[in-house]
Formats: structure tokens, C-alpha cells, sequence
């Protein structure tokens, strides 16, 4: 290690403050995003039983991590999705309550509708058919887990495949997402916020 | 110091003293010196070494946990906290003299960073990309051994760099190319620190990244691309090894990447890529002619290293060919021939290059 006492210890605290502000930036950043962010309840899908549960988390899927284009409702813009990059996907309230998505493309949309939320995600895999409407993109948002305490996650899974699981997300003016929270059956299940 | 070490020198010094070569004060300044001079990487600080790791597992695992008896606030004030005691023991230890010690607490501290970004990703549900997490964590420790010149925070880096471009590699199946940045700002602080070890991990890393390309690259079918480079990379090595006979503390160690490379490449067209026998059979006398040529060039220059891994090669060629001839009769006997005519050759180059080099070669 450095051997240059006259540094030492400014050094030490250094990477210390600088490690120490990384991770409050990182609480700060979700911390925000969490108490601004516009909130949208999305139903959650179950999914393969194989891939609900792994270790420590519940994967949750939502009808809108997984797009094909013929069954999309209204304003499907396939063409410009490429593997890894952005995903928008613009929800608007429904009549009878819950979200639809109105639009589905590769770049932000240029005009949203005041009552609309748009969602960022990461195409993750593309599949295209002869029949380019039946092309399907996976897309991840980033609210695809939800951790729980060690040993809990059974009874969260049954549920999910029980329908009974609805997720609140954050969303913010650039589309990036949070998860806040659980509502099960009805009553919300939320972390308190950390500051 | 080590004591093997300790042993021969006082022999030694014995020695030449008795031959007149050296007076009774002369030897007992540098045995004094050999004494205090050497920084003594001594048992007590492998073993602080491999605590700091246990100690980043454990932390770790108890995030892994999702322990609810502790409110994640406390959790994450504890490893805050043990993050600045890993410094502040680091600070301490090394006013007192014990250097590696240090190093070790400073790994501690760079093991707890990386469980409290775990620990805040799964207190905020954060799904989105696994890997921002291993990149800061990277960034940290790379700051921790840059600043405070600690070798074992930047192996850690060197580490951890690759697990992030693994991590995005499995995920997207293509190349990531940023792998490089990241290996090259640890590479520079290895040789910024002089030190050996760290520039044989980075040489170590680069081999796998060069492996990984054929498999990404091209869907997986790019092994022809490493092949080349590996060749290409050794032909390189082995003749500034020939040509600057001074420079073999480097080139030495290198030929025996790049020959690991090269044979990763030509190991996959054969047994993973191969359709059909006639490119099997041209690859694999490709193979054992550069394997022998391999062995000679290892042989005449002394480089253990690069013997050792093209005797490894060979076996694993040779067991390979067998277990795809293998089925056929006709098949196996070929097989047990071009084996024979291999070894034959190789013998009687073995017995060229004991002749030329008597005296002075290598005898394994």
C-alpha cells in the first residue's frame, strides 16, 4: 500500500468519502425517482414457474414485457428496435381503469398526451416470423424483480400465479422506472422510504 | 523474508567468503540487509489476505440474506461503517509498519463497496441492468488501488472488470468491447506499480477475452479469428524472444498466452466447429506441427513455461482426436498411425535440438 505518510491518510479518507457518496448518489437518484415519479399500477403476468423464482427475488412479468406487434394495440412502431437498445412504451389510462399502451417504438415519443406515462426499457431479444406483424420483443424495464426476505418468496410466487399481484411503479419525464411496491389482493404493500 | 531464501544465501555467502571474496562485515551487512531490506510477505499477511476475501463473501451473503430482524437503514449504516474501518485500519496498519496488511484491509474495504451497492440495489428493487452495479463497483476499487497503490484492490479490479463483461456478454451474447477500456486503465495501474504479478493477471484476462471473441463474434462461429491472432501473437513473442535475448522476462510469458490463445482457437475449429473429416484431419496436422514447433522453440530457449503448456496441449489434442476416431475401426487405426508419425518426428527433433544445444539445454 502507499508508504508516503504525508498522503496516506488524506488518500484513505478520500476513497472513503468518494466510495461513500457513490452509494448516496445511488440511494439519492432511486430515492427521488420513487417520491416524483408519476405512479402507475401495472398488473403483473404470471410467468414460467422455472423462471418466477430465483433465489432471493420474484421475477415479474408484465403485459408489456412482451410485445408482439399484431396484437399490440394502436401505433406500433417496430422498425427501429435493435437487441440492447431503447424500448418506449406510452401507457394511457383505460376507461374501465388499469393502462393501455398507445404506443410502442425505438425513439421517445414526440407528442404524449397529458394523462399519458411513457415507460423506458432495453430490448432484450427480438423475434421476427415471415409474417412481420407477428414480430415479438422482450423488453425489460428494470422492475422485474422484486426482492424479498429469505425464505418468503413461495407464498409471493403463489399469489402471482394467482393473479392477485398488481405492481406500483415509479416512472419519471424521461421513462425511467422504479418499483415501489406490491398491491396484494387490494391492500398495498410499500417500503417506507429509506431518507 | 522467506527462510528457504534466508538458507541459500547464508550458504552461499559462507562460501564466498571462505573463497576470499567477501570480508566478515560484508556478510553480515547483507544478510542484515536481505533481513529488513525485503518487505516480508509472511504468513500472517496471506492470511489477512484471504480474511479480507471471507469477509467480502460474508457480507455478501448476509445482504443476500434480506435479513428483516435488521431495518435496511442499519444495514446499510453497518457496512458504511465497515467500509471507513477497513481505511482506518489500513492507515493504522501501515504507520505500524505492516504493509501487506494494509493491502489486505484496503481489499476488505473495497469487498464491503461492493456489498453495499448489493445490498442498495435490492433495497430499491433495481432490475434494471445487473451490470451498473459491477461497473461502479469496479470504478471504486479501481480508484481504492490507484490512490492508495494498493496490488491487491487492483487484482480485485482486474476482476471484477471481467465479471462485468461477462455478465454483459452472457446477457446480449455479443462482444463488449468496453471490456477493453476497463482492462487497459487496470493494465496501466499494474505497470504503474511495477508490478509482476498484476501484468501476468491482465495478460491472463486479455488470453480470455481474446478466447470469448470466438465465441461471440460472427454467432459463435469466429474461432478461425483467435486461431490467427494466437499464432500470430506467438510467432510475434518467440521471435523478439530469439532477437532480444534480454527482453525473455517479457516475451516469455507472453508466448505462453498467446500459444494459449492460439490453441483455444484451433482446439474449437476442430471439436466444436468441424463438419466434416478432411478439415478435421488438415487442422488437426496444423495443430501438432505448431505444437511441436511449439515444443522445439520452447526447448531451445528454456521457456519452461511454454513447454509445459504445449505438453499439456498435446495430450489434450491427442485424447481429443482419439475420442472422435474413435467408432471405427479403420478409424482408430489411422488415428494410433498419424499419432505414431507425430511422436516419431518429435523425437527425432528433440534429438536435433539436444545435439545442437549440448551443454547448454534444457533437460526435462
Amino acid at each position: 500500500m502507499i508508504s508516503n505518510r504525508k498522503w496516506m491518510w488524506p488518500l484513505l479518507g478520500g476513497v472513503a468519502i468518494v466510495q461513500s457518496a457513490l452509494l448516496f448518489d445511488m440511494i439519492y437518484e432511486r430515492d427521488r425517482l420513487l417520491k416524483s415519479g408519476r405512479e402507475v399500477t401495472l398488473a403483473v403476468r404470471p410467468l414460467d414457474p422455472r423462471d418466477l423464482f430465483r433465489g432471493d427475488y420474484v421475477t415479474l412479468g408484465y403485459v408489456i414485457s412482451r410485445l408482439t406487434k399484431s396484437t399490440t394495440e394502436s401505433d406500433p412502431d417496430f422498425s427501429g428496435f435493435v437487441k440492447g437498445g431503447d424500448a418506449y412504451v406510452t401507457l394511457s389510462p383505460a376507461p374501465e381503469g388499469g393502462w393501455t399502451n398507445s404506443h410502442v417504438g425505438s425513439v421517445y415519443p414526440a407528442k404524449v398526451a397529458p394523462g399519458d406515462v411513457v415507460l423506458k426499457g432495453k430490448v432484450l431479444s427480438i423475434w421476427t416470423s415471415k409474417d412481420p406483424a407477428e414480430t415479438t420483443v422482450n423488453i425489460r424495464y428494470g422492475i422485474e424483480q422484486y426482492f424479498v426476505p429469505e425464505g418468503t418468496g413461495m407464498d409471493l410466487e403463489k399469489q402471482v400465479r394467482e393473479h392477485k399481484i398488481e405492481a406500483i411503479v415509479a416512472v419519471a419525464k424521461d421513462g425511467t422506472s422504479a418499483l415501489k411496491g406490491l398491491v396484494i389482493d387490494g391492500e398495498r404493500h410499500e417500503d417506507p422510504p429509506l431518507l | 523474508m522467506w527462510s528457504p531464501y534466508r538458507k541459500r544465501l547464508t550458504r552461499d555467502l559462507d562460501r564466498w567468503r571462505d573463497r576470499g571474496w567477501l570480508s566478515d562485515e560484508g556478510r553480515a551487512a547483507i544478510l542484515a540487509d536481505a533481513e529488513t531490506g525485503a518487505r516480508s510477505f509472511n504468513l500472517a499477511s496471506a492470511l489477512g489476505i484471504l480474511a479480507s476475501v471471507l469477509f467480502g463473501f460474508a457480507a455478501l451473503s448476509f445482504v443476500a440474506a434480506h435479513w428483516e430482524e435488521v431495518p435496511r437503514l442499519a444495514r446499510l449504516l453497518l457496512l458504511l461503517a465497515a467500509i471507513w474501518t477497513g481505511y482506518g485500519a489500513a492507515g493504522w496498519l501501515e504507520t505500524r509498519g505492516h504493509t501487506y496488511l494494509a493491502d489486505a484491509a484496503v481489499l476488505f474495504s473495497a469487498g464491503m463497496f461492493g456489498a453495499a451497492i448489493m445490498l442498495v440495489s435490492q433495497m430499491y428493487h433495481i432490475a434494471g441492468d445487473p451490470t451498473d452495479g459491477a461497473l461502479l463497483w469496479w470504478l471504486g476499487t479501481l480508484l481504492a488501488g490507484v490512490a492508495l497503490r494498493s496490488n491487491p484492490a487492483l487484482a480485485l479490479t482486474m476482476i471484477l472488470v471481467c465479471v462485468w463483461s461477462s455478465m454483459h456478454a452472457m446477457e446480449s451474447n455479443l462482444v463488449h468491447w468496453p471490456f477493453l477500456i476497463g482492462w487497459g486503465a487496470v493494465t496501466l495501474a499494474f505497470y504503474w506499480q511495477r508490478w509482476w504479478p498484476g501484468l501476468h493477471i491482465s495478460a491472463l484476462a486479455l488470453t480470455l477475452f481474446v478466447i470469448s471473441l470466438g465465441y461471440l463474434l460472427a454467432d459463435g462461429h469466429s474461432h478461425d479469428l483467435v486461431a490467427i491472432i494466437g499464432v500470430v501473437a506467438a510467432i510475434g513473442f518467440a521471435s523478439l524472444e530469439k532477437q532480444r535475448p534480454d527482453r525473455d522476462a517479457i516475451a516469455e510469458p507472453l508466448f505462453v498466452y498467446a500459444g494459449t490463445a492460439a490453441f483455444a482457437g484451433l482446439f474449437a475449429l476442430q471439436f466444436i466447429e468441424s463438419r466434416s473429416t478432411g478439415r478435421l484431419v488438415a487442422l488437426a496436422v496444423l495443430t501438432l506441427v505448431l505444437l511441436i514447433a511449439a515444443i522445439s522453440h520452447a526447448l531451445s530457449t528454456g521457456n519452461r513455461g511454454a513447454l509445459w503448456l504445449a505438453y499439456l496441449a498435446f495430450s489434450v489434442e491427442i485424447l481429443a482426436l482419439y475420442g472422435v476416431t474413435v467408432g471405427s475401426i479403420l478409424g482408430t487405426s489411422l488415428f494410433f498411425l498419424v499419432t505414431a508419425i507425430i511422436v516419431a518426428g518429435l523425437a527425432y527433433a528433440a534429438l536435433k535440438l539436444a545435439r545442437r544445444s549440448s551443454g547448454g539445454g534444457l533437460t526435462v
